[in-house]
């Protein structure tokens, strides 16, 4: 899928309100960015693996961060999360300001990093424990918090085993909950799936909708597109460090030349149908080939039941009928003109793994 | 075969070069032990205090007294400061409280010259390993310039002390040491290493309190390590103390000394984030601090540039606080100064620890 040769009116309007922060009004507003610069001064070079960014996230979404490896994504979370500082450029979560009231945003969020902090030599519960404690749970309330949590993912009967046994899924799994244990206003998801299998991967997405659905603001960085399909309201897209576009899923759909794709298969076709499809607003083009009428149109999932008025007007038989969104992937090659699993490396000027995550084993 | 030699070779050696911090403190380690231990051990005995007293009754200055202290105060080595600080007492007594109270580490006592024929009597501090040696030498080397033919007896206070029990006394030190810069700093970068501190980070925990809990946490370990020591050492050199009084002391000296060197373990780990660079610096610190504590060699027998060292090293005050206490059954009014030295440090290295401690990952 390539850029189309000629934008159209259309899709410039799209693209610009893309580019635009997502904004909304300070009362539903969670986190506000304004123009986070962060670079990183090496002996050889100086990396900006934050490029004056600046967006929204409105209270109780899910929001998802996406990017190739090396885009800025983990930097812009750390730095959300008052692990790093901004190089210029200041951020809000809820009203604190990041630089500012370190401390308070540090009570009110979650933070689930995208490698593993658990305590390997200690218990799934020890660790909810340690954790509640750090977080100032209640005493009183924090052990039937922490059974509360492991009962969520399924835990209980290996409470009192200790971390270094248990599965990758079942670490991440226990991590996000542990992030979770004092009720956080925002949780900051940091690659939550990575390295899982399928199985665990649909268990973890069942989690985060669960304790979205606990009035949680879920933030969440990937590189999967499935993932953020799945789970996210809105989406943001980085590249090397830049805001390229943030809107909802089925507005970034639209920046697709082609739309969706819609095949139905029948037996015998009428022309009138056709006509009649064609003549729909949101139709682009239809064709027939090989006994199966192929169309594009935007917003597939929306003129279906039109087009199936249609057959069922002229009495046509459908044999067969798929439809195929187009893929959030194919928005972000569209958008940046690369693969998003081909990571930065496929770009010359990163070199390698691109933006340095900052390494915590050598701060200098 | 030989690509893949060639190859692991320059894998490990380029990792050689790319710590210079690791080959410093390795180069530096052989060199310090040159220094540091060639000076601190077997170096010439100098400044070593002694009381001279001239039993009564006696007019003026007799000769034998006047002979002694002439000859003491001249003894030395080749181009070293004279041997003997010789302080004259004219109370026995007051001389002995001098040995007791350990500011002089011996005391002679000159027989009257209305009695010849009593015999010179020497007391020595027998809990140092060293000077009782160098004090009778000189005190015998003075007798026969003097001509006199008066017999000297060698009282020592302390008994017999072995210089297994004299070391003894160090070894516990070194293990509360050991037990924090190795076993609880390694584990304290580990935690860093593994992302554990990380997870510090984001809870509204305060970096006081992450420094406390840490030195806490130590502190404990090193006490009960440093109390298991000091069970093994008395049961191996066969120690005895005395009241139990001096025994809940020598649990006082412990815990402040374990305080202090944990919250300096605890600064310094906090600054470090690599293994190596954290061993080598412990070890280094471990070869510096334990060297000039006076655990092997007694601190008079130091060149005065390793002494000042000693002044700052709370290994030192350790040192001598226990041994005073466990060889000499001495009480609070000796071990006081290094009571005081020890908490000092202590507190300077806890405030030292919380202001550098980073809270963010840079």
């Amino acid at each position: 899928m390539s850029p189309p040769a000629a934008n159209s009116d259309e899709q410039e309007d799209a693209l610009q309100h893309l580019k635009s922060r997502g904004y909304c009004s300070p009362e539903q507003c969670v986190i506000r960015i304004e123009h986070l610069t962060k670079t990183f001064q090496d002996k050889q070079r100086t990396v900006t693996a934050v490029d004056d960014v600046t967006f929204d996230v409105k209270r109780g979404e899910i929001f998802g961060l996406l990017g190739p490896n090396g885009a800025g994504k983990s930097t812009l979370i750390r730095i959300l999360t008052t692990l790093l500082k901004p190089t210029s450029g200041t951020a809000f979560v809820d009203v604190y300001e990041i630089t500012r009231d370190p401390e308070k945003i540090r009570g009110i969020i979650g933070v689930c990093p995208q490698n593993s902090t658990l305590d390997n030599e200690l218990t799934a519960y020890d660790n909810l424990e340690f954790y509640g404690k750090l977080e100032d749970v209640d005493d009183r309330i924090l052990p039937d918090r922490i059974w509360e949590l492991l009962a969520m993912v399924g835990l209980t009967d290996r409470a009192h085993m200790k971390v270094q046994t248990f599965s990758g899924g079942m670490k991440r799994k226990l991590e996000i909950v542990r992030a979770f244990i004092h009720r956080p206003l925002i949780l900051f998801l940091d690659e939550p799936t990575i390295g899982l299998d399928p199985e665990s991967r649909r268990e973890v997405w069942q989690q985060i909708e669960h304790l979205n659905a606990e009035n949680t603001t879920i933030i969440l960085t990937t590189h999967y597109m499935d993932e953020a399909e799945k789970l996210c309201g809105r989406i943001a897209f980085v590249d090397r460090g830049r805001l390229i576009s943030l809107d909802t899923m089925d507005n970034l759909r639209l920046l697709l030349p082609a739309g969706d794709l819609i095949e139905i298969g029948f037996d015998r076709l009428d022309d009138r149908i056709i006509s009649a499809i064609r003549a729909h607003d949101l139709v682009i083009s239809a064709d027939v080939k090989e006994q199966r009428l192929y169309i594009t149109a935007k917003n597939g999932n929306t003129i279906l039941p039109a087009i199936l008025a249609i057959f069922d007007r002229y009495a046509v038989t459908i044999t067969a009928i798929s439809i195929r969104s187009p893929s959030l992937e194919d928005v972000f090659i569209y958008l940046t003109g690369k693969n998003l699993s081909d990571g930065g490396g496929s770009n010359g000027a990163q070199g390698g793994g691109g933006v340095p995550a900052p390494d915590r084993r050598r701060p200098s | 075969m030989i690509k893949g030699a060639v190859a692991i070779f320059k894998r490990d050696f380029k990792k050689f070069l790319g710590n210079p911090f690791v080959i410093i403190f390795t180069l530096l380690m052989p060199i310090m032990y040159l220094v540091i231990f060639g000076n601190a051990m077997g170096g010439s005995i100098s400044h070593v205090s002694i009381a001279v007293v001239q039993e009564e009754p006696y007019v003026h200055e007799p000769p034998l007294f006047t002979a002694f202290v002439d000859d003491l105060k001249h003894t030395a080595q080749k181009d070293n400061p004279p041997t003997f600080d010789v302080a004259v007492y004219t109370d026995e007594l007051k001389a002995k409280r001098a040995l007791q109270g350990g500011v002089v580490s011996g005391v002679l006592v000159l027989p009257s010259p209305l009695f010849v024929d009593r015999p010179i009597r020497l007391y020595v501090d027998s809990s140092d390993s060293v000077t009782p040696t160098v004090i009778i030498s000189g005190v015998n080397a003075a007798l026969v310039q003097s001509g006199s033919h008066n017999q000297v007896e060698i009282n020592k206070i302390y008994g017999d002390i072995k210089y297994i029990q004299f070391f003894g006394v160090g070894v516990i030190v070194m293990a509360i040491f050991m037990t924090t810069m190795m076993g609880g700093g390694i584990a304290l970068i580990k935690d860093r290493e593994m992302g554990i501190i990380e997870g510090y980070f984001v809870t509204p925990v305060k970096r006081s309190s992450i420094i406390m809990g840490m030195i806490a946490s130590g502190t404990v370990r090193a006490f009960l390590s440093g109390f298991v020591i000091f069970i093994v050492d008395l049961l191996i050199t066969g120690i005895i103390i005395q009241t139990p009084e001096n025994f809940f002391m020598v649990l006082l000296v412990l815990f402040i000394t374990s305080i202090g060197i944990t919250s300096f373990m605890v600064s310094m780990a906090s600054r470090f984030s690599n293994q190596q660079e954290y061993a080598s610096m412990s070890a280094f610190f471990n070869l510096i601090l334990f060297m000039t504590s006076g655990a092997f060699y007694p601190v008079i027998g130091m060149p005065d540039w390793l002494r000042w060292i000693t002044i700052i090293n709370p290994e030192y005050y350790a040192v001598h606080a226990l041994r005073s206490i466990i060889l000499r059954g001495q009480g609070i009014d000796v071990i006081g100064t290094d009571l005081i030295a020890l908490c000092i440090f202590s507190v300077a290295a806890m405030i030292l620890g919380i202001a550098t401690y980073r809270r963010t990952l840079e």
